[in-house]
């Protein structure tokens, strides 16, 4: 089975060393956990307020691996210009897909800033993928506003903005989140990547509660799943143990572990 | 770089020393909860789960408040004899209560002692227990992080943390410490480091949602493999990954997943509930 990580990255985080961060050690470190090919952005650019310089690096870096490592840009939508910016990044980087941080770039994922950029990525045809967090924040440097990802304001952004596609990596709570418990988005595009979610159990003192994916799963949850490992920051093996037990038809299980992100991004690639 | 073989791993034969069954509403919730870890469990090469029932929030709770959690632990245990061992959760503060409850519950067959936040490990109030646990032989694992964010603190004022555990571990040498899960939040790296000189019986186990790369790695290397457990804390995917695909020899991961837990079993004179050669 191939694998293809929505979820990897590239370059330096300010407040831990990571290792395998550059082109020729992250592929080698996915590889070595099976992992074909996947989507990166540059950290650095989450913290940055002109991302573009980081998003050119991005593209000059992954050029040399352009059938395994797909540059996302990084779209800062409170900086003068970033219409340019997404404009260069797709038609010229051709990069396959955006990520926001609302966190970190200081606005509400349902807020307007939101929504313009959200909505002129669903123009473009191009995925938005939101971290719903870059690190634990329970070990947050000071420097760091180690905050979440507010899902209710994903929620609200995927219903105010037509065709969007979103994808939040790296969260728990799947089952929980207004975007699952909302039943009049269960139709849209949206998913959540396999990096952090557990599958058959987890600490719960509702027996109804117990079971993460599987219950979502069992609940119709499969078409919003995709892979990802959120490498350099996780150990990338980790999703794969959960792609190994996660209750799906071999059919579905290509899908979320190659099928779907080649889809959502375009990329045309043989199984 | 050789790719590593997931499934092969997941046979691969497990300890899960870090984990737990709930107090519930009724035994019928309870055996449905524990029968699910054990599913999950088989599902990743799990073969026995050492469990607990603590109080958590830092709560004084009553002497017999903290029974019916151990309780619940025994009745577990006779349910499934052979995935589940008990781990004794007590309140330190109640003295020689604290002291009854954990010779009832180890008498009653748990192999270890719980601790949760209502005191750090170095607090004279909890060398009596240390002196039990080395008395009958048995390990103390104790919710433990390197918390520094306000909010967190404010939210666990005691919390343990590696500084805590390397002051106690060079009173108690021959106490047999655990620092639970240094993925479960906070600084791993600092309160891993704050270890590196503990004595050979002061141990972490590598279980929590944090699934940061280079955690395990670091643990090893500030520590050593014989001090690094295998848990989950039911972070178990999550946890049974970090370990398979940390950069360490094969024999470093039998250390984490199977051999430091079973050294410790040995200790007292007990040993894993199935043989590792026969589930391996």
């Amino acid at each position: 089975m191939n694998f293809f990580d929505l979820n990897a990255w590239l370059g330096v985080w300010p407040f831990r060393s990571l290792r395998d961060n550059t082109p020729q050690t992250l592929l080698a470190r996915l590889q070595r956990a099976g992992i074909k090919a996947a989507a990166v952005s540059q950290i650095e650019a989450a913290l940055h307020r002109n991302v573009q310089p980081a998003n050119e690096k991005l593209a000059e870096a992954v050029e040399p691996f352009e059938k395994q490592l797909f540059p996302m840009a990084t779209i800062n939508p409170r900086f003068p210009g970033w219409e340019e910016h997404l404009r260069r990044c797709h038609e010229v980087l051709g990069m396959k897909g955006v990520r926001l941080f609302p966190v970190y770039h200081d606005f509400a994922a349902d807020g307007i800033e939101a929504r313009r950029v959200v909505g002129a990525c669903a123009e473009r045809g191009l995925i938005v993928v939101m971290p719903h967090r870059l690190e634990d924040a329970r070990q947050r440097h000071w420097m760091d506003p180690g905050q979440t990802l507010d899902l209710n304001q994903v929620a609200n952004l995927i219903e105010a903005v037509p065709g969007v596609t979103i994808a939040v990596t790296n969260a728990r709570g799947i089952m929980g989140s207004a975007l699952w418990q909302r039943q009049e988005l269960r139709k849209k595009n949206w998913f959540f990547d396999l990096s952090l979610a557990e599958v058959h159990y987890v600490l719960h003192k509702d027996v109804n509660r117990m079971r993460e994916l599987a219950d979502f799963i069992d609940e119709g949850g499969a078409d919003h799943l995709v892979f990802g490992t959120h490498t350099p920051f996780s150990y990338p093996s980790a999703a794969r143990v959960k792609a190994a037990v996660l209750p799906v038809e071999p059919e579905t299980l290509k899908k979320i572990c190659w099928g779907r992100a080649n889809q959502l991004m375009r990329l045309g690639m043989p199984e | 770089m050789v790719e590593l073989d997931i499934e092969e791993w997941l046979r691969y034969p497990k300890i899960d020393m870090h984990c737990h069954v709930w107090n519930l509403a009724n035994e019928k919730e309870e055996q449905v909860s524990s029968e699910q870890l054990i599913l999950a469990g088989e599902m990743l090469g799990i073969t026995e789960f050492w469990c607990s029932s603590p109080i958590i929030g830092g709560l004084i709770a009553s002497v017999e408040a903290v029974r019916e959690e151990n309780d619940t632990i025994l009745r577990a245990i006779k349910r499934h004899p052979q995935h589940i061992r008990g781990m004794c959760f007590v309140i330190p503060g109640h003295y020689q209560m604290a002291l009854d409850e954990i010779n009832r519950c180890l008498d009653s067959g748990m192999i270890g002692i719980k601790l949760y936040n209502q005191y750090r490990i170095n607090d004279p109030a909890v060398f009596p227990v240390i002196e039990l646990a080395i008395e009958r032989k048995v390990p103390i694992l104790e919710h433990a992080g390197y918390l520094h964010a306000r909010e967190d603190l404010d939210s666990q004022p005691l919390i343990s943390h590696g500084e805590h555990f390397a002051e106690v571990s060079a009173r108690y040498p021959e106490a047999m410490l655990i620092h639970a899960h240094i993925g479960g939040g906070g600084d791993w790296e600092h309160t891993v480091s704050a270890m590196r000189h503990g004595s050979p019986n002061l141990y972490c186990d590598v279980s929590g949602s944090n699934l940061d790369d280079g955690q395990v790695e670091w643990a090893v290397a500030e520590m050593g493999a014989e001090s690094v457990l295998f848990g989950t804390d039911g972070t178990m995917t999550g946890s049974v990954g970090k370990v398979i695909d940390a950069t360490l020899t094969e024999e470093d991961k039998s250390l984490i997943f199977w051999k430091n837990a079973e050294r410790i079993l040995a200790a007292q004179g007990a040993r894993p509930t199935q043989p590792r050669e026969v589930v391996g």
